[in-house]
């Protein structure tokens, strides 16, 4: 019987091969061209993400409810605070005009 | 892309005008609450925590210096009055206007002195320390105002001998 002999599996046969079909020659810069088209890919989607992921933290009731709370209070506050200083101001304001002669205003 | 953006300044809309409104109704309120227009003397009970006894007595200073104030001003109004009616010639300031507008001057610091002695006499009803703080505070506020017009004009006058 015949020996079934496959010259792929002959390893001078295989080390010919892999040196004739040669390496081919990169262009110049060929790295940081695939770095810079993948950056670029990938950029626009970055804002998108951001904005997404914002949204959805400001669509939950639960952000929403205290973040409307906080403003809120945050607002009566600082117009109790103003409203105090405007109301010290014209009852200051009422008193001068009652004691300050308008011959000297 | 676009519905998060429109969600974001919804929501910042949202948020600024919740802030604005809570804002100027709880400064309404308290400014309402606050104030109270029919007395006059309201303003220094409650800066100065004073007592109803001493509320007492600088209301009665009060009422007794209002006659004293409306005095002084008729007659400044009187000498005003006489300043207008002298006539004028042209230009120039005459020997009369000139003795009517230092009548007039005199009574504005006479009646300024009367404002200061009301000062202090309302000053000693009070505590002493909220006394100080009265006083102080009414001098920076009826003499200060002229104080500041007298500095500005005299730094005018010396940037214009500044840049002669």
């Amino acid at each position: 019987m015949k020996e079934n002999h496959n010259p792929a599996f002959d390893p001078q046969v295989s080390a010919l091969l892999r040196a004739a079909r040669g390496a081919p020659t990169l262009p110049p810069r060929f790295e940081q061209n695939v770095w810079r088209r993948i950056e670029a890919a990938e950029a626009p989607a970055a804002p998108a993400a951001w904005l997404d992921a914002l949204a959805r933290l400001i669509l939950r009731p639960r952000f929403a409810v205290a973040a409307t709370a906080v403003l809120l209070l945050a607002g009566i506050f600082a117009g109790t605070r103003e409203g105090r200083q405007l109301a010290r101001h014209d009852a200051q304001m009422n008193y001068l005009a009652s004691v300050v002669p308008h011959a000297l205003r | 892309m676009k519905r998060p953006l429109i969600i974001l300044i919804g929501a910042v809309v949202l948020g600024a005008a919740i802030f604005t409104g809570s804002f100027y109704a709880s400064q309404r309120a308290t400014v309402a609450c606050c104030v109270k227009p029919a007395d006059d003397l309201d303003w220094l009970r409650t800066e100065f925590y004073l007592s109803d006894a001493e509320m007492t007595h600088i209301r009665e200073l009060h009422e007794g210096y209002l006659p004293q104030c409306a005095e002084m001003c008729a007659k400044i109004a009187a000498k005003k009055g006489e300043l207008e009616s002298i006539p004028g010639t042209g230009t120039n300031l005459t020997a009369e206007a000139q003795a009517k507008l230092n009548e007039i001057a005199a009574l504005r610091a006479q009646c300024q002195a009367q404002m200061l002695q009301h000062f202090i006499a309302v000053s000693q009803a009070m505590p002493p320390e909220q006394g100080q703080r009265y006083l102080a505070e009414m001098k920076q506020l009826t003499l200060g105002t002229n104080e500041l017009m007298e500095q500005s004009m005299s730094d005018h006058a010396g940037h214009e001998h500044g840049t002669n």
